[in-house]
């Protein structure tokens, strides 16, 4: 496995137990509190986690083949990178355009700040899944 | 993929050279190599002129063209 390839495994895992747990929580006290506004220290300390998360996986990753961790992308990693990102904006691009219709709807503010972080969270998992899916596959 | 190689011949040809050695001379990694060798991804003209390079054969000994 490619050190790109890791790295997608790390964000995948990274993003999906960080932002899992953070909507989880979210879930259960958004009657109680979250509604109004106070899931703003739970997404920071989400997104301290993540990037802890991340990094910790990233060292430790790179400690086993430090000379590819080094090594700039070649044109293959390029390729899947840019096919992978394409996904992943599609999908955010889509979901915006239908939370700014939420927002025209008069949803809450809190719920569509939320619900524009999954968008981005969501993106981040497509964009991970996608490169996985075409390292796997060879292109 | 509609283009076929001769990579694994030229790598056993070539005194048994490993795909992590092609790689390192091509500037790829060795699993960009393998997908190439398996013809489940086209190198640009650049990877591939370096790929023949590295055999030191014209590029039409290493691909060809083979539409199904």
């Amino acid at each position: 496995m490619s050190f790109r390839e890791k790295s997608a495994w790390i964000a995948l895992i990274a993003y999906g137990v960080v932002f899992g747990g953070y909507f989880y929580t979210l879930w259960q006290g958004w009657g109680d509190r979250y509604a109004q506004g106070l899931s703003i220290g739970l997404m920071a300390g989400a997104v301290v986690m993540l990037v802890i998360i991340a990094a910790a996986l990233t060292i430790v990753a790179a400690l086993f083949n430090p000379k590819a961790a080094n090594a700039p992308a070649d044109e293959r990693e390029r390729t899947i990178d840019l096919k992978a990102e394409r996904m992943a904006s599609y999908t955010l691009s889509i979901a915006v355009v239908c939370l700014i219709g939420a927002l025209l709807a008069g949803w809450n503010g809190i719920l569509v700040a939320n619900l524009l972080l999954a968008s981005l969270v969501i993106s981040e998992l497509v964009k991970a899944l996608a490169q996985i899916a075409y390292f796997r596959a060879g292109a | 993929m509609p283009i076929e190689n001769e990579i694994r011949r030229l790598r056993f040809e070539h005194g048994e050279m490993t795909q992590a050695q092609l790689a390192e001379r091509v500037g790829v990694t060795r699993q960009t190599i393998i997908a190439i060798e398996q013809n489940k991804y086209a190198p640009s003209l650049e990877a591939a002129f370096k790929i023949a390079d590295a055999f030191g054969v014209p590029l039409e000994q290493v691909f060809r063209w083979a539409p199904k």
